[in-house]
């Protein structure tokens, strides 16, 4: 059973096409990885999806039911959740506070259970000292807080966004291991990434867009040694 | 530390209601003028709390003086009662303005409230058979009969009211709505906040709150006209108190409407219209030095120490 797909989404941007006629499904519970080059339409595919755009032509279709007309924090509020590549906290909240406006307005808590939810957010995926001022947070917790901002809201979609860009190896590692603990509540993940070795690691099928259209998909070990792909985006590399 | 804060509110409040009691009218008066100006800035930086900069005060500060008149004058109802009206004609107005309005962000929404409190002027100007047209509404007599200990009291009340609107702001989701819409929109809509619904919300309750004072300067001096009660001053002053106490909290427009007010009260004795001319040193200097004002400020020397 697949819990969202495509039909033949198409994005253009002036007389550039950023989509054309996308057609993808995300399976229950799996963990996909999308991949291409820049300029690929990977954010964009995300953007559209989660109703930051809307699309020209196309349908975005979630537990069998028609969204692409509904605006983002609906979208939100169904259970698509997505960190954005250029990280982008809320500077007038604490880290806390970042995470409580996921579930006040993404699940409707209320303040008391706001908190208490991001508290065990924080728990969940190892941030400490909650009340900080977000501007003293490292990479990596600054990188926790937008996946915990996200699972604030309860997605059973999670999408992320480049998430592991400026991270070394160790913190790398240790964000691929939450990420496999989000997945095992349930919830269906979708990483968008450049890190080879993440996606091999993480993934277990692969969808490689190229100038806004699919031209392969299925596992990485397939995928990578697809001749498309190669000239696409790995070529440089063999 | 904690106890110690309440200690000072409620001197405060005590000083602020017994005031009519050791000081003359002339002082009463002021401190009403203070209040009402503060009122109007404390409502101008709960709007942009949500990153909406109006510029639109003077607007519905007239819109509520000109319905609390002519309901005033055409249905014998209660000074308060048409003080009220007032608030709920600029609340209609900015509800129905809003859903056109606040599609536009920053520099574009600032200079259409701008341009809504001029429309609203040049209505108000030539639908003379309602309005009284360029020479405004006179009203048989002011609220208290003048009693200038009353008046203070009540512009007391309405400033405390709207604190304590402003504290309900910041005090429940409505502060992370607004917070998160200003630093970042496109994260707010992705969290599931509903931006359009708390925008509306903001501007047609801050646009209330303009509509009331101004229903009550209507009936404080018995008389609204379109120049007087569109004035740029009650768009200009309260930014720049919201600006020098401090934006995005209550003590900072509330400080730096007190500053102002006192100084500004004071320099109009000293050099007659010179005031305004202090009022834009004042901005600029705070713009350079101190962009977070007055409450700011110490916050942050407070916090470093």
């Amino acid at each position: 059973m697949s819990t969202l797909e495509t039909e033949s989404l198409t994005k253009r941007f002036g007389g550039l096409t950023a989509l054309n006629k996308v057609n993808f499904e995300l399976r229950e519970n799996e963990i996909l990885g999308i991949i291409g080059p820049n300029g690929a339409g990977k954010t964009t595919l995300i953007n559209v999806i989660s109703g930051i755009y809307l699309p020209n032509s196309g349908k975005v279709i979630f537990d069998g039911k028609d969204i692409t007309a509904l605006p983002a924090h609906i979208r939100c509020r169904l259970g698509i959740g997505r960190t954005f590549q250029l990280i982008r906290p809320l500077e007038n909240l604490n880290l806390l506070q970042n995470i409580m406006v996921g579930s006040l307005f993404g699940q409707g808590a209320g303040l008391r259970e706001a908190r208490k939810k991001a508290e065990e957010i924080c728990e969940f995926l190892g941030l400490l000292q909650s009340e900080r001022d977000i501007t003293k947070l490292t990479v990596l917790e600054i990188k926790k807080m937008e996946i915990a901002h996200a699972l604030a809201t309860k997605p059973k979609i999670l999408f992320l966004d480049e998430i592991m860009a400026g991270l070394n190896i160790d913190e790398t590692k240790e964000i691929i291991e939450a990420v496999r603990r989000v997945r095992t509540q349930g919830v269906t993940i979708c990483v968008v990434e450049h890190v080879m070795s993440v996606i091999k690691e993480l993934t277990e099928r692969v969808i490689v867009l190229d100038g806004g259209e699919i031209i392969a998909q299925g596992p990485y070990e397939e995928v990578s040694n697809n001749p498309r792909v190669i000239s696409a985006y790995l070529g440089e590399e063999r | 530390m904690k106890n110690w804060r309440y200690i000072v509110y409620a001197v405060v409040i005590v000083l602020a209601i017994s005031l009519p009691f050791y000081t003359g009218a002339y002082h009463q008066h002021v401190a009403t003028t203070i209040l009402m100006f503060l009122t109007l800035a404390l409502s101008w930086d709960m709007l942009i709390r949500a990153g909406q900069l109006s510029f639109g005060i003077a607007g519905f500060f007239g819109v509520g003086g000109y319905a609390a008149a002519i309901t005033y004058l055409n249905w014998d109802i209660s000074p308060f009662l048409s003080i009220a009206l007032g608030g709920l004609a600029a609340f209609v107005i900015a509800l129905v303005l809003g859903f056109a309005v606040l599609r536009l962000r920053g520099m574009y929404f600032a200079i259409t409230t701008l341009a809504l409190a001029e429309i609203f002027r040049v209505i108000v100007r030539n639908w003379s058979s309602l309005t009284g047209g360029p020479e405004g509404m006179v009203l048989p007599s002011t609220i208290f009969g003048g009693d200038s200990a009353q008046i203070y009291w009540l512009l007391l009340a309405i400033a405390i009211a709207t604190i304590i609107v402003s504290e309900v702001f910041q005090r429940t989701r409505i502060h992370f709505a607004l917070t998160s819409i200003r630093n970042n929109e496109t994260v707010a809509k992705a969290s599931g906040v509903d931006i359009f619904k708390y925008l509306v919300l903001a501007f047609a309750i801050t646009s209330a709150i303009q509509g009331i004072v101004g229903g009550a300067y209507a009936q404080i001096y018995g008389f609204v006209s379109p120049e007087g009660s569109f004035h740029l001053d009650f768009t200009l002053l309260p930014l720049a108190m919201a600006l020098l106490g401090g934006m995005y909290s209550t003590p900072g427009p509330v400080v730096g409407g007190l500053v102002l007010g006192i100084v500004a009260e004071y320099l109009k004795l000293q050099i007659p219209y010179g005031h305004l001319l202090v009022y834009g040193v004042i901005i600029v200097v705070v713009i350079l030095f101190m962009p977070k004002g007055i409450v700011g400020t110490i916050r942050e020397r407070l916090q470093r120490r």
